[in-house]
């Protein structure tokens, strides 16, 4: 096991460190919450933060594994391409934007505006989401174990958003949609693969009204 | 104001084919991207159906083989008519019977304050004496990130080609892009469309995919554009560069993000995007992965971590508050920054947000080099001005005024070929330049207008050359507001040049920015607030 204190480093030492570590390891980093960016756009290892960690945590990962023991800062997982990204606690707003592959999951709440333009990625949450979640997402899965917020899935274009719970309101551009044998099973799929506890046959679908709601 | 209804159209019917020959000839019908010809199907006669739709582009003129159409402005009604002109009344029309809003392409129109009332003063006996154009030097190179990169961006001449996304132009175009940049070592940029694969090594100057055959010398650089609809983003993309551009806002439409309608979203649009084909490409106004000024700089860090510290990070902006924007990218860590004026283009846009927003390109600059000189970064941190720079008599302008280079987007599409008809936006460029259609496309050839767009950079340079030369330089970044002169109030009010015969700025720019801005700045670089 390697191990990297980041007390007092800056995310040039941490990241260096951390890219020199990356031999087949995992990489256990500690005291890196004041760290905004990191292990950016990695394409393999694994990686467990310690505690907390910063905003942009795992930004651009191509194909790592990060785990965070704690709560993520903002923007968890920003403009991931592939790799998994899992937050044992809560993750901060705008977790999970931009992504177009990989998978994300916060096994507590996630903030408002995540999800925001996913253009494929796999985004789990086992607590509740915020106001705006998959604001204009383009493609991939969003699956919610609890409730949303404000505004959800709002102008969706492409792509599934699953809730078991009820959200406040829903965005423009959506419909719900019967869930299908083909959703089930693959929201069983997710579900052992994550270890986790939940009856796909309780959840709610929402899709696209229109693939083109801007102009005629 | 629209365009609409400021052009007569008439066809001399003794010298039109489809007069003679009814189904003939309709060339003008084809041609015409706004609808103004029609042909009747039962008699395959060619009929004007909407005089008050001519932009004025006369594509029509040049592709008529008998020359019988005459385009001429109906500039008069702007004076006997104004305000309530023919574009003003089909503008309504067009929305009372549709509900829609007027969508546009390329840029504004119309009088907005710009670089023809500035002067170039010359070097005579009581300045430095000029240099000779002919048989001297001019040193014109610039280089950005010099001491934050491992691999600085030096470009061989000021000049880039700004933001233009592959979708916006066509594949061919953007090809074309990348090989005039690589045939002057100038930078193309992928604008934020994602990565044509071809751009990155034909900007380099190779022919191959493998970038073993160096066709084009001394190559260029390619500017990877990273923007809010992140489209095509991820860790290679930012590392296929040789710089990484932040884009805040566009001259065209700041404040409004990116506009790709499905119309131009292809098979091969879609897979760079990464997105359905067919659907429209609205990127955010905003970041939705930015909310304060310390998350920005937070970005630029990951940013420079995700590319080894290898790349410049620049930045562009819109034009809106510039000394304060300017401000705000050196602070988040910019190495060079790019600002657009009002009539910079567009391959879509709301017809109101290009005409009536945004600041003029000349008033842009001042307060920009300003916040450079307050902040100690005047020419360390490059400043690239955009937005209807046309030639070398605005380029010198521009880096007279402070400037480090310039960037031309709409001057290069018209390089390429483009006759100004605004009509980017619906998809059907006769030129290829701005359609995704096979049969338009196939009419631009990317070594040909590649070369175009080389003659027109060493052209460029060479008027840079000349004034910058007999303004007493022997290199552009000892140019200076010296060099310059306002020729009405106007410009000298919205600039701080000195006006010509009065031989000082007006009175409200004597104590520097600081007078005119309220800001608390001395106008002399020097700036209690800045560090």
């Amino acid at each position: 096991m390697v191990s990297i204190n980041a007390k007092k480093k800056d995310i040039k030492a941490v990241n260096e460190a951390l890219k020199a570590s990356l031999n087949g390891d995992t990489v256990h980093i500690v005291n890196a919450k004041h760290i905004h960016g990191l292990a950016a756009g990695l394409k393999e290892g694994e990686i467990v933060v310690q505690g907390d960690a910063g905003d942009y945590l795992g930004v651009l990962n191509n194909g790592a594994t990060i785990r965070v023991t704690e709560n993520a800062g903002k923007y968890a997982a920003d403009n991931m391409t592939g790799g998994t990204v899992i937050i044992e606690g809560n993750s901060a707003y705008g977790a999970a934007q931009y992504c177009y592959g990989g998978v994300f999951i916060v096994n507590g709440d996630a903030g408002d505006f995540s999800g925001t333009m996913n253009k494929g990625a796999t985004v789990i949450v086992g607590g509740n989401i915020g106001d705006e979640a998959a604001t204009y997402m383009l493609n991939g899965d969003l699956i919610v174990l609890g409730d949303a917020g404000n505004n959800f899935a709002n102008y969706l274009i492409n792509g599934n958003v699953y809730i078991a719970g009820q959200w406040k309101s829903l965005g423009h551009n959506t419909t719900i949609e019967p869930i299908t044998d083909e959703d089930i099973a693959k929201l069983l799929d997710y579900f052992e693969a994550y270890g986790i506890e939940a009856d796909p046959a309780n959840f709610k679908k929402i899709v696209a009204a229109s693939e083109k709601p801007f102009y005629k | 104001m629209s365009v609409v209804g400021a052009f007569c159209v008439s066809v001399n019917k003794e010298a039109c084919l489809n007069a003679k020959m009814p189904g003939k000839c309709a060339t003008c019908v084809e041609v015409c991207p706004h609808g103004v010809y029609a042909l009747d199907d039962a008699s395959g006669e060619m009929f004007i159906q909407n005089y008050n739709a001519c932009v004025g582009c006369r594509i029509c003129v040049e592709f008529c083989p008998t020359n019988a159409i005459r385009i001429n402005p109906a500039e008069p009604e702007y004076i006997s008519r104004y305000p309530w002109t023919f574009g003003v009344i089909e503008e309504i029309h067009y929305k009372a019977q549709t509900g829609d809003y007027l969508l546009r392409g390329f840029g504004t129109h119309g009088q907005t304050p710009n670089f023809d009332m500035i002067t170039v003063v010359p070097s005579q006996i009581a300045s430095d004496a000029p240099r000779d154009k002919y048989r001297e030097e001019c040193e014109m190179d610039v280089v950005i990130g010099e001491d934050t990169s491992e691999k600085p961006m030096h470009l061989k001449l000021p000049f880039v080609w700004p933001a233009m996304s592959f979708g916006a132009l066509s594949k061919e175009a953007k090809m074309a892009l990348a090989i005039g940049a690589a045939m002057t070592g100038i930078a193309a940029n992928t604008g934020e469309g994602g990565l044509l694969p071809e751009e990155a090594w034909l900007s380099r100057g190779y022919s191959d995919e493998n970038s073993t055959h160096k066709e084009w010398e001394p190559g260029g650089y390619l500017i990877v554009q990273w923007s809010t609809g992140r489209w095509g983003v991820s860790a290679d993309y930012i590392n296929s560069g040789d710089g990484i551009e932040v884009k805040i806002g566009q001259g065209a439409k700041p404040g409004m993000g990116g506009h790709l309608l499905g119309a131009k979203v292809t098979k091969e649009v879609a897979q760079v995007r990464g997105i359905p084909e067919g659907t429209d490409a609205l990127s955010p106004c905003r970041y939705y992965d930015v909310q304060t000024p310390e998350d920005m700089k937070h970005m630029v860090d990951f940013l420079r971590n995700a590319t080894d510290y290898k790349y410049p990070i620049l930045f562009k902006l819109g034009p809106s508050r510039p000394y304060a924007d300017v401000a705000a990218c050196i602070e988040a860590g910019a190495d060079a920054i790019s600002i657009d004026g009002l009539v910079g283009g567009t391959g879509c846009s709301p017809d109101l947000v290009t005409q009536g927003v945004g600041i003029p390109t000349i008033a842009c600059i001042p307060p920009a080099v300003q916040a450079l000189k307050d902040y100690g970064v005047h020419r360390k941190v490059k400043l690239i001005a955009l937005g209807g720079i046309r030639n070398g008599l605005d380029s010198f302008k521009a880096l007279a005024m402070g400037a480090d280079a310039v960037g031309f987007g709409s001057a290069a599409e018209v390089a390429m070929g483009c006759r100004v008809c605004y009509a980017c936006h619906k998809g059907n460029c006769p030129y290829g330049i701005t359609s995704q259609k096979p049969e338009m496309r196939a009419r631009l050839d990317p070594v040909e207008a590649g070369t175009r767009l080389a003659n027109f950079i060493h052209a460029t340079a060479e008027e840079i050359k000349i004034l910058t030369m007999l303004s007493g330089h022997s290199r552009i970044s000892d140019l200076s507001t010296e060099d310059l002169r306002a020729m009405d109030m106007n410009t000298a009010a919205l600039t701080g040049l000195k006006l010509a015969g009065y031989e000082r700025p007006l009175p409200m720019w004597e104590g520097g920015y600081s007078s005119i801005s309220g800001n608390g700045r001395d106008g002399n670089g020097k700036n209690e607030a800045a560090p």
